[in-house]
């Protein structure tokens, strides 16, 4: 029985690894079906867009999510060089950038000139970034898991299992957020 | 004693009733109406009745108890703080829709953290250390109350909410076919009759067939692969807990006012139709999609990653091919219909316009959501029962499998097959006529990989020492309604008989006779099949052929009268037809139908409680088999396995190779390993 509990315990080490990427293909999915929304209604209403959202802020925003998965991977690589510090500043870094992002998206939302009842472009543009922003604000709490771990020196270079799967779902809402951008002022 | 409680429960149950009589009193509406005050009162009266059964205490140490009052709480607080906020900014206190939303969602968080499935993660976000001591799992029946991570109690708690909610959604059709046997009665207005039908699907589909599954696959695959458990346990509790909340929605739809779109909720109709039942059902099946998207990556890391030596791929057990094809499908397409309801929520509630056309929005957009995750579904919703025929066929006939490769690599081809064919449903709808050749055509490709798996059932019975056990004789009218199924479904895929057959008697007979056919026999064949196994006990052979021949007649009662229906035009979610046309003999038969099925379950319900009193020990392997499940003991040990066995051939190969299909570790080494661990 007790050397049963303590193996369950152990093993779930590449499984973890596993189960992330099978979720954020779940997630590439529900962000499918907000795009396939978005290109369907652009197709069917006329003018597209009905009126332009701020460009200028979301642009900012695109350049603090790159810098902040750089920082993720960079404090992913000093945990496998065992230095617990340079995790620390990484993940530190990740979720300033990160809330940066949030507040940013926050404002700009409050500027815009239209509201998500005012048209369905109004509603997938809202929906959009809003379920992206979602995305983000749980990547962010993710992130300060991980700070509050790092704190309390639960990785080493031999494990870091945890700081692995917070940096593949960061680099994921990034990429994602790319698309958005793409989608929604230059494509648009 | 007994009697002293039943006192207790009327009391609790008058005092309910005149609570909600003296709050419609108060709110000024008039004060009796039937449902509401009845359904709160029998609540009422239930609590106290298990309040004063079980004593407070005891009550709160059950999991489920603390998280239901919790939810209740929160619910409560919910609506109350939505109320306030509605009132600061000026708007009316009460909108059933927007209030009843943030209530419920704020319920289902407080119960969900009452409940205790956070707690582990929480410990792990702040970094704490994991706990030392485990709790040992609570005994008897109270351990199915609360959150455990074994994946049989897990199995079982699914298993058994789905099993439950089975008559509900039956009982609810029947009021609904009684009243199509002669709608001039006016047993139903047509708002009730729509709802009756809606809710009937939705929980049929959302609450019955896929927590069966997960159940069947939660305790099975993890045994039939060898493991101690699934890959996440955690995960695997969580994801069950969010399927009571759901079902209890899905059953109080029509103490908020039903819907009466039909399972679809196609706009502008779900958009437009005033009563918060319609919400409280997007909730709950959004809460069922979170559960199946977490489930299958749970399913699919334990498959990948969890198999005893020796199991590869083309040694699995159809079951767990079948099982790998369904989560895949749930994985991808199940966020499809999540981010739909959730577009139908907001539009309802907060007046977003994906779907009206008055603000640019289109209504067809969401049948193409909707499709790409049910259509998929469909799949779901079948392919498991045709592993489990697929598995159990072998062992009453004593032959193996004709053509396990084949019947393998069909199952992932209709699980592909099955995502590239949703635009069928929308033949009539109105969209781009250039789709519609190619989708005709890849839905005349599914019938390919369908047939490959009948054929290759009916070969193994050819020549084979058949055993018409129960489970055996419920597979052949499975694979006979699963044939009569996919027939009727050939024309419903070529356009031009599509578009006189679309939305008539005849599409609710095809997907019936499918559903009985890939879900009900199935299962009921798997049930008799397993029950030993759980249980540890046997189930009567007499009581189960009984049930079997009440529901085999019942359901071609139900289904042929049905393609009758249709082709005569008979339109579905029709709440009445002309009496003079000939309709009446064929929806009487259809109830008559339905009413015998009925009686197959009270049958099956009866089975089970004599199984229980009789107390027959099973053993082992009652039934010859040869898979992993049945070289453990009856019920299965609490990890399954001392020790990982190794597989050693494949899994169906009776009569024909003496090697087993697998080999369990030696006793005396498992013990030296537990002496070992207690030194």
């Amino acid at each position: 029985m007790k050397d049963t509990t303590v193996a369950r315990e152990k093993a779930p080490s590449s499984p973890m690894r596993m189960g992330i990427v099978l979720f954020l293909i779940s997630e590439t999915f529900l962000f499918g079906a907000l795009f396939w929304t978005y290109y369907y209604l652009r197709g069917h209403d006329t003018p597209w867009p009905p009126q332009h959202p701020l460009a200028t802020l979301p642009a900012i925003n695109t350049g603090l999510l790159l810098l902040s998965s750089i920082a993720v991977w960079l404090g992913g690589y000093m945990i496998k060089k065992g230095r617990e510090k340079g995790l620390f500043i990484g993940l530190l870094v990740t979720v300033l950038l990160g809330a940066s992002f949030l507040g940013i998206t926050g404002w700009e939302w409050l500027h815009e000139s239209f509201r998500p009842w005012t048209n369905a472009y109004g509603s997938i543009f809202f929906l959009l970034t809003g379920v992206h922003a979602l995305h983000v604000f749980g990547g962010v709490l993710l992130m300060l898991a991980l700070l509050a771990r790092t704190a309390r020196h639960r990785f080493t270079a031999g494990n870091s299992v945890g700081v692995e799967i917070g940096s593949l779902y960061w680099h994921f809402i990034d990429l994602i957020w790319l698309l958005v951008f793409t989608t929604i002022f230059i494509v648009r | 004693m007994r009697n002293v409680n039943i006192l207790k429960a009327l009391g609790g149950g008058v005092i309910g009733a005149g609570i909600v009589l003296l709050a419609r009193l108060a709110l000024g509406m008039a004060v009796w109406k039937p449902v509401p005050v009845l359904v709160v009162g029998g609540l009422a009266g239930l609590f106290t009745y298990i309040l004063a059964a079980l004593g407070l205490k005891k009550l709160l140490s059950l999991d489920a108890a603390r998280g239901a009052l919790t939810g209740l709480a929160g619910t409560g607080v919910g609506v109350g703080l939505t109320m306030l906020v509605r009132v600061l900014i000026g708007r009316p206190a009460w909108s059933a829709d927007g209030v009843l939303t943030i209530g419920i969602m704020t319920g289902v968080i407080a119960y969900l953290i009452a409940l205790g499935v956070f707690n582990h993660w929480w410990r792990w976000a702040i970094g704490a250390a994991p706990k030392e001591t485990v709790e040992p799992p609570k005994s008897g029946w109270q351990r199915y109350f609360s959150v455990d991570t074994n994946h049989k109690v897990i199995g079982i708690q699914y298993f058994v909410t789905g099993l439950g909610l089975l008559p509900f959604a039956v009982v609810l059709q029947l009021i609904g076919r009684i009243h199509m046997a002669d709608p001039h009665l006016g047993l139903l207005n047509s708002t009730a009759y729509e709802s009756v039908i809606s809710d009937h699907g939705i929980i049929m589909l959302f609450m019955v067939v896929l927590p069966i599954f997960s159940g069947m696959m939660n305790y099975f695959v993890p045994l039939q692969i060898g493991a101690r458990d699934v890959a996440f346990p955690r995960l695997n509790a969580f994801t069950y807990w969010l399927t009571p909340p759901a079902a209890l929605l899905a059953m109080f739809s029509f103490m908020a006012g039903g819907f009466d779109t039909g399972w679809t909720a196609y706009p502008p109709l779900s958009t437009s139709y005033e009563p918060a039942g319609m919400s409280l059902i997007l909730i709950a099946v959004f809460l069922i999609g979170i559960s199946s998207i977490l489930t299958a990556v749970n399913i699919i890391t334990t498959i990948m990653k969890m198999r005893a030596p020796g199991m590869t791929f083309f040694r699995m057990p159809i079951f767990i091919w079948a099982t790998f094809g369904t989560v895949g499908l749930t994985l991808v397409f199940t966020q499809f219909i999540s981010m739909a309801f959730i577009m139908l929520l907001l539009s309802r509630t907060l007046g977003f316009g994906f779907f009206n056309t008055a603000m640019g929005g289109q209504p067809l957009l969401y049948q193409y959501l909707f499709w790409f995750y049910s259509h998929p579904a469909v799949y779901v919703f079948v392919l498991i029962g045709l592993g489990m025929i697929s598995d159990i066929i072998p062992v009453f006939v004593r032959k193996p499998l004709f053509g396990y490769k084949g019947v393998a690599i069909s199952t992932l081809g209709i699980a592909f097959g099955g995502t590239v064919v949703f635009a069928h449903h929308m033949f009539a709808s109105g969209m781009p006529a250039m789709l519609r050749i190619p989708f005709m055509v890849t839905t005349l490709l599914v019938a390919v990989p369908t047939g490959v798996k009948v054929f290759a059932w009916v070969a193994t019975t050819w020549m084979g020492k058949m055993r018409l056990q129960t489970p055996l004789i419920f597979v052949f009218s499975a694979v006979i309604l699963f044939l009569i199924g996919g027939l009727t479904g050939v024309p419903l895929g070529i356009v031009p008989v599509d578009l006189y057959l679309h939305d008539s008697y005849w599409v609710v007979g095809h997907f019936h006779a499918m559903f009985f056919g890939g879900f009900l026999m199935p299962v009921m064949a798997a049930f008799y099949y397993w029950f030993p196994k759980v249980t540890g006990r046997m189930l009567r052979e007499g009581l189960g052929k009984i049930q079997w021949l009440l529901m085999t007649l019942g359901t071609f009662l139900l289904v042929l009268p049905m393609l009758g229906l249709g082709l005569e035009g008979m339109r579905r979610r029709t709440a009445a037809y002309d009496l003079s046309s000939n309709f009446q003999p064929l929806h009487i038969a259809t109830a008559v139908g339905g009413f015998l099925v009925f009686a197959g379950l009270v049958v099956l319900v009866m089975n089970i409680r004599s199984s229980f009193k009789r107390n027959v020990i099973a053993g082992d392997n009652p039934w010859g088999s040869r898979t992993l499940e049945w070289m453990v003991s009856s019920p299965p040990p609490e990890d399954n396995f001392k020790e990982i066995p190794e597989v050693l051939d494949r899994p169906h190969l009776h009569g024909v190779s003496s090697a087993p299909h697998a080999r369990l570790g030696k006793p005396d080494d498992a013990d030296s390993a537990q002496n070992q661990g207690e030194a």
